[in-house]
């Protein structure tokens, strides 16, 4: 039932008052100069409860929902119903962020569960979000916020998505969102223009020797450092993270070489993603690149990513084995979070174990934190392993993890990670001194 | 796989960068490459001062106007200088085409590959050839051309590590039914495809190509659709294999078995019939007649 161009069951516009309105708040929009976002929203499971109740039922729900939506948008935007389940809000002078947290408000105000009956429903919605560009058709722009809306619900829905963010094939053909497309490019040309290398951070023991260095990866393109923490699940996601690892492992094992020429004989540790272990090929790459760099085996060390122990399948057991056969030393990293589990611990022939730097942060006034560390340590030893802490920064936490009976440190206090020519100095100072 | 040319006596200096290769185990990224890449990356690369870096090594500079003026490298006019080159050929191929050429000196002359290279020289050229002729725009002629050249490159490392190495070659060559590097696995922890891709990728060689040298022998590679290797690796598997059959065929020299084992998937893949493989034969045969 309509009547001048309004919607009677929720009082918004109708879809045609919808589509004269968006031409004129573009236009308004393009001649001041200012921003109009569209949120195009589609609630899940209306049909069934069409079904179920009728369509009486269906206009409650609706009536209800659409009370929310008004209410969470507190007066800020024009709201329109588009057909049975899926309302437009047009929002002049609102920004992709404004636009991103209505967005988010509006889901959790969907979702609250709803009373029907004697029964209660729990309504959800896919949210696609556009911004107006330039001069563009106000029907484009409204296709836009419809497409992210299907994007939004073929993820699975419960959730926004803003119109170029979808996901889009990248190199290798897998779908990635905008960010993480430019992330993989620059991975692809990190990797072919030399914009990867490896810093060095010390792990030393409390004899005062230096146990191992680790390698951590850097990713640099155009003078930009691209951190980890996002280049990592980037490569994950796309597979070059098995790349990313062999160019490692080789980097990492010429390394060690390198220093043991120059008269520093230390391990290196070099991090193995789970991609590696999982691969058959993990073992031929582990050979081809002590080979390659002609290193004794003893000087490698692999560290383990903890989220190995989420399954170690008979191929993770078999390379692993094939590692040691080899003559690397094995490290479980991060131990004590996340997905460490006690019972794989044993089928795992490590040599070493890495307590997460969790534990480190909250020491020494945390005396539960320090009983835990204590535990490990001794469960470490007893295991047959040197045993690690990670993200060292002060001495007072220096003390306890020795008072703990840890074996070495790893962190700020001692070095930050470095390139391999500062390494080559820091070796030389230290032996000066 | 194996050589058969004279070893030469080795200077004084030849035989100290010998024994420093084997001690380091792979040869190291040349520094002219480094040299490139850092130029690249600059807004305004000075392709003069570049010009005059590989205008010092007078052989690098002839090979490198030769390449650039080679068909499938895709200049259209004839280039006389390096600097030309440089334009002609943009800083990206450039670096891949003098990797290629720097790749067979960077090898000690004991190892005695001068039959080896040839014959990866020749494959590389017809493959690049190939691309244009059957490849239907799927592959680009540089690309086709550098992977041939550094297909094999494994080969050398392990010929320099193991004295053994070649019998495991002669064997491989031999074997009608397990891949290539099954059986250089029955003899060795890794085998030539996976120490080429980790020498590749330590050079900085493009993904792709990377991925394609490390799956040359894997028969499910060429005929799966797989996201990796991507397509464009498995057309450079794929190309390269039907050059060297090619060029066994017409040369009547070291025949292996790979083409029984590869061919039909590679021909299924760059989607040439049975029928029509003579006809390539015969077109192919002036090219490599032609080459030097």
């Amino acid at each position: 039932m309509q009547a001048n161009g309004i919607d009677s069951s929720t009082g918004f516009l109708d879809r045609g008052s919808c589509l004269e309105l968006v031409g004129r708040l573009a236009s308004g929009a393009v001649a001041s100069s200012q921003l109009l976002a569209a949120l195009w929203i589609d609630l899940s499971r209306l049909k069934q409860v069409n079904e179920s109740f009728g369509h009486l039922g269906g206009d409650m729900v609706i009536t209800q929902i659409a009370r929310r939506l008004r209410e969470k948008s507190a007066g800020r935007g024009e709201w329109c119903r588009m057909g049975g389940d899926e309302f437009v809000c047009l929002i002049p002078n609102s920004d992709a962020e404004h636009a991103r947290q209505l967005a988010q408000d509006l889901l959790q105000a969907i979702e609250a569960p709803l009373r029907f009956g004697e029964l209660f429903l729990h309504p959800s919605a896919s949210i696609g979000i556009a911004i107006l560009e330039g001069d563009e058709d106000p029907f484009a722009f409204l296709e836009r916020a419809d497409r992210a809306m299907s994007t939004a619900k073929r993820q699975g829905g419960g959730r926004a998505v803003a119109s170029g963010d979808e996901p889009m094939p990248g190199r290798l053909g897998i779908l990635l969102a905008r960010e993480e497309l430019t992330i993989e490019n620059k991975l692809h040309l990190a990797l072919e223009n030399g914009g990867l290398s490896l810093h060095y951070q010390p792990i030393i023991g409390f004899d005062g020797r230096v146990e191992a260095v680790e390698a951590l990866m850097r990713c640099t393109i155009d003078d930009e450092l691209i951190p980890p923490a996002r280049f990592i699940p980037v490569a994950e996601k796309t597979g070059l993270i098995i790349r990313l690892g062999e160019w490692s492992l080789l980097a990492g094992a010429r390394y060690a070489r390198h220093l043991d020429d120059a008269g520093h004989r230390t391990k290196v540790a070099i991090n193995v993603s789970r991609a590696q272990l999982t691969s058959p090929q993990f073992a031929q790459a582990l050979h081809g690149a002590l080979l390659c760099a002609n290193v004794s085996p003893e000087l490698i060390e692999l560290e383990l990513t903890e989220s190995l122990f989420m399954d170690i399948s008979e191929t993770v057991q078999a390379n692993l084995h094939a590692a040691k056969r080899a003559g690397v030393g094995l490290a479980i990293d991060d131990f004590g979070t996340g997905y460490s589990c006690l019972a794989n611990l044993k089928d795992i022939p490590a040599t070493k174990l890495k307590l997460d730097r969790a534990f480190v942060i909250v020491l020494p006034h945390d005396r539960r934190a320090f009983a835990v560390v204590k535990a490990m340590t001794q469960l470490g030893r007893e295991l047959g392993m040197i045993v690690v802490a990670e993200g060292v920064e002060d001495q007072a936490q220096l003390d306890a993890l020795r008072e703990a009976g840890v074996d070495a440190i790893q962190g700020y206090i001692h070095a930050h990670p470095m390139p391999e020519e500062a390494l080559l100095d820091w070796f030389q100072q230290r032996n000066a001194s | 796989m194996t050589n058969t040319a004279e070893a030469p006596l080795l200077s004084p200096v030849d035989a100290l960068l010998e024994s420093s290769l084997k001690d380091i185990g792979i040869p190291p990224r040349p520094v002219i490459l480094d040299r490139i890449s850092h130029e690249m990356r600059k807004e305004e690369p000075d392709y003069k001062r570049l010009a005059n870096v590989i205008g010092a090594d007078v052989s690098l500079s002839a090979s490198l106007i030769k390449t650039a003026n080679s068909p499938f490298f895709g200049c259209r006019n004839r280039v006389h200088s390096i600097n030309e080159a440089l334009m002609m050929l943009g800083l990206n191929i450039a670096s891949r085409a003098i990797a290629g050429i720097i790749l067979r000196k960077v090898f000690p002359a004991s190892l005695q590959l001068e039959r080896f290279w040839d014959a990866s020289a020749r494959i590389a050229r017809l493959s690049g050839w190939l691309s244009q002729y059957v490849g239907n725009h799927k592959l680009r002629a540089d690309d086709a051309y550098t992977f041939g050249l550094f297909r094999d490159c494994g080969i050398p490392v392990l010929l320099m590590r193991f004295p053994d190495y070649h019998k495991t070659l002669a064997q491989a060559n031999g074997e009608d039914h397990r891949s290539f590097t099954a059986v250089e696995e029955s003899h060795l922890p890794t085998h030539h495809a996976m120490v080429g891709c980790l020498l590749a990728q330590s050079w900085w060689l493009p993904e792709e190509t990377c991925l394609a040298i490390r799956h040359h022998h894997d028969v499910e590679v060429i005929e799966t659709a797989t996201v990796t290797p991507p397509l464009t690796s498995r057309y450079r598997i794929a190309m390269a294999q039907f050059a060297e059959y090619l060029v066994q065929r017409h040369t009547g020299l070291s025949n292996t078995r790979e083409w029984s084992k590869l061919g039909g998937a590679c021909l299924r893949l760059l989607d040439i019939a049975e029928n029509e493989v003579d006809g390539i034969y015969a077109e192919a045969v002036p090219v490599m007649d032609a080459e030097e």
